[in-house]
């Protein structure tokens, strides 16, 4: 095999998602009427941002070598912190800030406060406890949505306030700023990961956490730092699902945590650690995204939906392991 | 010999009820070679990862460059000046040989005063420090995964020659080198050696110890049975150190 051939075949397998992105979105195009449209487009970017941003926190960990199955129970608190403050209707006890727009960086604090708060306790345990990363979170999800039923009675609360609602109205360039913040989110995570020391150490410690340990990195306040993150971005991600359901109910967000798992496993994050790139997740995201709004344009039931993302899951886990013979024979 | 770099006295070390160190105290110099040697399970590595902060002593206390030491983790080890190379490998196979190269101390620029790797100045310095070593591997940028043993070795060998310090602990370095690559190993250590830096190499090979040793420290059942310069010693004489049938030209014995 010649090198320009080799280094092609490299590019294709580093960027497979995205390859597979666009033959989807292709396919759909010809053959799913009315899907070509600039406004499915943003409807596809739009419809995925929270779903988007709370893949990124999974990912990070997952990265590092470790599981957050929290992520989704604490988007809920914290989307549920902020409907009860903020919302003047149903459980919202409709607290108001002079000038309104301070509601904004307050709600949004006390989002990522709630979500840094579970994920430093995670993080505490998982790394100075020593207890797996999976029932620990897993006891997390659990407590969490429990939390949730508790504070809110298994009532909801409706009309958050105007300032805060603006991010989900307001548009730029088609799409409301609630989507650039997911995109935007994606871009700085990309860059962390890719480019700083710490997104480096990252990728190492789910590598070889011994290696990373013996030549000197601090393998445990990393490891604490990035399940802090998984947490705040979740929070971010309860935020952001406040603003777009306009307040919280008690089982807001439920499955989703299915759906970020299906996102950074088809975007070619492995489970075992160490592999894996946010773009790629995100590419992941907006496959999914781009499925189920096909799957809305066929007019198929909804249920379908489940079945579509278990198989492309499967599917995933099956090219990952076809991508390694292949890389094994590149070598 | 000239002034002790790190001094051992009297260091323990107890798994539970079990002695792995029953007392351990010799000395390295600064630009001496040491090999360590003894049987399976005689307390060897467990002695590195005292010195090298994976493991902390059951008592005892050790002496660097004449000031009290005792490194509570492989990073404190390494601001101290420490470079160790462990039996198992410590590469991260998923990233590439620049970034295994450079782990825990890569080269940064501030972009708005956050730290950016500088992955240009990190490739050329590794380049330079293969090239004049003579390790040749096709691109720095291939995943550590997908090097074969020999190369993985040569990366770690060549990591500890560039980041010096002031003692290098090697364990078992040439486990997975062949003939020609063994040779190159030791030169390295000389070459490391004749920079005033003090080497401790634990080995199996005999042949290798006498090669490149200036003294060769024997530990039996966790005590150092031998502690013997090379140019006074025999290959069999060690063999009976190691395996206790004699105490022939012994140190001082635990």
């Amino acid at each position: 095999m010649n090198p320009r051939t080799r280094i092609a075949l490299e590019f294709v397998l580093d960027n497979l998602v995205w390859f597979m992105l666009l033959f989807v979105l292709v396919v759909f195009s010809i053959f799913v009427p009315n899907y070509f449209q600039l406004g499915i487009f943003a409807n596809i970017i739009e419809a995925s941002s929270v779903l988007g941003v709370m893949s990124i926190g999974l990912a990070l960990v997952i990265i590092a070598g470790h599981m957050d199955l929290s992520v989704e129970s604490v988007a809920a608190l914290s989307a549920m912190a902020v409907g009860i403050l903020f919302c003047s209707s149903g459980i919202g006890l409709g607290v108001q800030l002079h000038p309104e727009w301070l509601m904004v960086p307050v709600s949004l604090l006390l989002a990522l406060a709630v979500g840094g708060l579970i994920g430093a306790f995670n993080g505490y345990l998982v790394v100075k406890v020593k207890m797996s990363a999976f029932i620990i979170t897993l006891a997390s999800y659990i407590w969490v949505r429990g939390l949730v039923l508790v504070i809110s009675g298994g009532r909801s609360a409706q009309d958050l306030a105007p300032a805060i609602r603006w991010f989900g109205i307001q548009r730029l360039i088609g799409l409301p700023l609630t989507a650039w913040i997911a995109v935007a989110c994606f871009v700085v995570f990309s860059l962390i990961m890719a480019k700083t020391p710490f997104g480096r150490h990252l990728v190492m410690i789910g590598g070889n956490e011994t290696a990373t340990f013996r030549a000197g990195i601090r393998v445990n306040r990393n490891l604490i730092i990035a399940f802090v993150l998984a947490g705040a971005i979740a929070g971010l991600a309860g935020w952001l699902l406040a603003i777009r359901t306009s307040g919280a109910t008690a089982n807001l967000g439920v499955g989703l945590l299915f759906n970020a798992f299906a996102a950074v496993v088809i975007g070619g994050v492995s489970l075992k650690g160490g592999v894996g790139t946010l773009p790629g997740v995100y590419a992941g995201v907006l496959l999914l995204s781009a499925i189920n709004t096909a799957i809305n344009l066929m007019g198929l039931p909804a249920n379908f939906t489940q079945v579509i993302h278990g198989l492309l899951v499967l599917a995933a886990v099956l090219l990952d392991a076809f991508k390694q013979t292949i890389r094994q024979r590149l070598a | 010999m000239n002034e002790p770099l790190l001094v051992l006295d009297n260091v323990t070390k107890n798994y539970g009820a079990i002695e792995a160190l029953k007392g351990i105290s010799f000395s390295i110099g600064k630009g001496e070679v040491v090999a360590l040697l003894g049987d399976n399970g005689a307390g060897k590595s467990t002695l590195v990862k005292i010195i090298a902060g994976g493991l902390e002593p059951t008592s005892g206390r050790m002496l660097f460059e004449g000031k009290e030491f005792l490194a509570r983790s492989p990073a404190e080890a390494k601001a101290a000046g420490i470079e160790t190379v462990y039996q198992d490998l410590s590469l991260c196979t998923n990233v590439d040989v620049v970034a295994n190269f450079f782990m825990g101390r890569e080269i940064t620029r501030k972009v708005l005063g956050i730290p950016v790797l500088d992955e240009r100045a990190m490739e050329a310095v590794v380049g330079k420090a293969l090239a004049s070593a003579g390790t040749r591997i096709p691109s720095l940028r291939t995943n550590v995964e997908h090097l074969s043993g020999g190369q993985r070795q040569a990366i770690e060998l060549n990591r500890f020659v560039h980041w010096g310090g002031k003692l290098v602990l090697l364990d078992e370095p040439f486990a997975a080198l062949g003939v020609e690559q063994t040779r190159r190993g030791l030169d390295m250590i000389r070459q490391v050696a004749n920079q005033g830096i003090g080497v401790v190499i634990i080995t199996h090979i005999m042949q290798q110890a006498f090669q490149v040793a200036d003294r060769i420290v024997v530990i039996r059942q966790g005590v150092v049975a031998g502690d013997v310069a090379r140019n006074k010693t025999s290959p069999d004489a060690v063999i009976n150190m190691i395996t206790g049938e004699t105490l022939a030209g012994a140190g001082p014995a635990g």
